[in-house]
């Protein structure tokens, strides 16, 4: 259960900054694809109008055929999405909180209690899974972020900067949950640890000023070194654009 | 649709009473309403006292003659109706405040407009919950309002009416505190907003002297208090029901405008 994600020349102006320019990808079903990038490149940028959180100045993004400007409730039906620095009800306890989220992914009953079981499962929440989240790490609420975008099984699997912040321990395990979704969902790595991409992606694709500056499969990447050489090549070691 | 609300309606109730502000508001106001509704039941006694004593006779008043316009209605609920109107005007922005405001600056409002949930779906559910809320409100003053109608013998329809204006008026300045809200990030500008709009539409009689006639009727129009006197001598009228209504449905339009151009930034 996966979709193709198409961008089509995609831009996206804040006044006079273009944030993301003309940008056209196409991520296949069941790919786990990474973006990467300095800061201000606009990756999250396309994450925000894929998600249908923003609109798109220009361009349109569809998921297996469509459209996220025209039809975003359809697309965000089909899509999960755990955002950077994961914004989350601090007040919430971890079960209430995923008994929302499934409930405005319009889950009950016995399919939602058993969806909750689930994520809850798969992201190894048990034992916090009656506290606060504001009383939680940064890894479990990491993880509780992943945790309601899977909920609903979705098709397309969005991941802003999932182990920004984390300790080593913390980052291996999220990134071994991220491998295990593999194959289960399109997945969408937006990150900036290029070390994790090449552990985890099928193909990259490197932003740079609103712009694909490259895009590489985990085999060219090998192949030609590593993620950071083409870093490097592509962006300089000493760059940061406006956001 | 339904199920989606009511998750949302529940997440709002958790939020508002798991601060202090709600428990604050209610307590303040049904205790500011208690008094100020005992203090015009007390003159209004005084004053029945005066009519009836007998001492008074030499002073032109007949002897236990009470002229007609001297009623509970007109001594207890027109004035203490005034009262609680602007106490709701000072207790709802404090309430309305924080319900997009604190959305948008924890960036949960990206999880819920992500998570396939209608725009006109949040502003409906954050709208009905502080709707629900002034009904808590005024629920918890109507206490010695009752009281006084079943004593007084004056007529359950006119508590009825007195509490529908309520109703309909605290929803309307709800509401345009919750579109204030909406529009920004900050509890503080969305606080001052939901002060500042109610009190300039509260009444226009300081601008009707330097304005046309026709201008100063149309400000009249507009005004919340012309609205809402009525309501508390028990008459409800659909005008002014239909003016609340608007202001209500314009503010919660307003909130779901909010929502959508936030898309566009």
């Amino acid at each position: 259960m996966s979709a193709k994600i198409e961008a089509q020349r995609v831009g996206k102006r804040f006044g006079s900054v273009v944030a993301l320019d003309s940008l056209s990808l196409e991520i296949s079903a069941g790919e786990v694809f990474g973006l990467i990038g300095p800061n201000g490149a606009g990756k999250t940028t396309f994450i925000r109008i894929l998600t249908g959180y923003w609109l798109a100045s220009e361009g349109d993004v569809r998921v297996d055929g469509v459209s996220v400007t025209r039809q975003r409730f359809r697309v965000q039906a089909r899509l999960g999405y755990a955002c950077e620095q994961p914004k989350l009800y601090a007040d919430h306890r971890v079960d209430t909180f995923l008994h929302f989220m499934a409930e405005l992914r319009g889950l009950s009953g016995a399919r939602l209690r058993g969806a909750v079981d689930l994520a809850v499962q798969r992201l190894g929440l048990e034992p916090v899974v009656r506290r606060h989240i504001g009383v939680l790490s940064k890894g479990f609420r990491q993880r509780v972020a992943l945790a309601q975008a899977i909920l609903h099984e979705p098709a397309v699997l969005v991941v802003d900067e999932p182990t920004v912040g984390l300790d080593p321990a913390q980052q291996i395990e999220l990134r071994r949950i991220l491998a295990g979704f593999k194959g289960q969902h399109t997945v969408i790595l937006c990150t900036h640890q290029l070390h994790e991409a090449e552990l985890l992606c099928d193909r990259v694709a490197l932003l740079d000023a609103g712009r694909l500056a490259a895009l590489a499969t985990a085999d060219e990447i090998k192949s030609g070194g590593s993620l950071e050489e083409l870093f490097l090549a592509k962006v300089g070691s000493h760059h940061e654009t406006a956001p | 649709m339904i199920r989606r609300l009511w998750a949302l309606a529940r997440k709002e109730l958790r939020q508002l009473f798991a601060s202090p502000i709600a428990y604050v508001v209610l307590t303040v106001y049904v205790a500011l309403t208690g008094i100020y509704f005992f203090q015009h039941l007390v003159s209004y006694n005084q004053l029945l006292f005066v009519y009836q004593s007998e001492g008074l006779t030499a002073g032109g008043f007949d002897q236990g003659t009470v002229p007609s316009q001297i009623n509970v209605l007109n001594e207890v609920f027109v004035p203490s109706a005034d009262d609680f109107g602007l106490f709701l005007l000072v207790v709802l922005p404090l309430v309305t405040m924080r319900v997009f405001a604190e959305e948008r600056a924890n960036g949960t409002d990206e999880l819920l407009l992500t998570s396939g949930l209608r725009p006109f779906e949040v502003a409906l559910a954050k709208h009905g919950v502080t709707y629900f809320f002034v009904l808590l409100l005024l629920a918890g003053s109507a206490i010695y309002p009752a009281v006084v109608v079943l004593r007084a013998g004056l007529g359950f329809e006119h508590l009825v009416a007195l509490y529908s204006g309520q109703l309909l008026y605290g929803c309307a300045v709800a509401s345009i505190g919750l579109a204030c809200s909406a529009f920004t990030s900050s509890q503080i500008v969305a606080a001052v907003l939901g002060y500042a709009i109610p009190f300039v539409l509260l009444d226009f009689a300081w601008l009707s002297n330097t304005v046309s006639e026709s201008a100063a009727a149309l400000l009249r129009e507009v005004a919340l208090l012309s609205h809402y006197g009525s309501f508390a001598r028990g008459v409800i009228e659909l005008r002014h029901v239909v003016y609340f209504a608007g202001i209500t449905a314009l503010g919660w339009l307003a909130s779901v405008a909010s929502l959508e151009l936030s898309r566009a930034r």
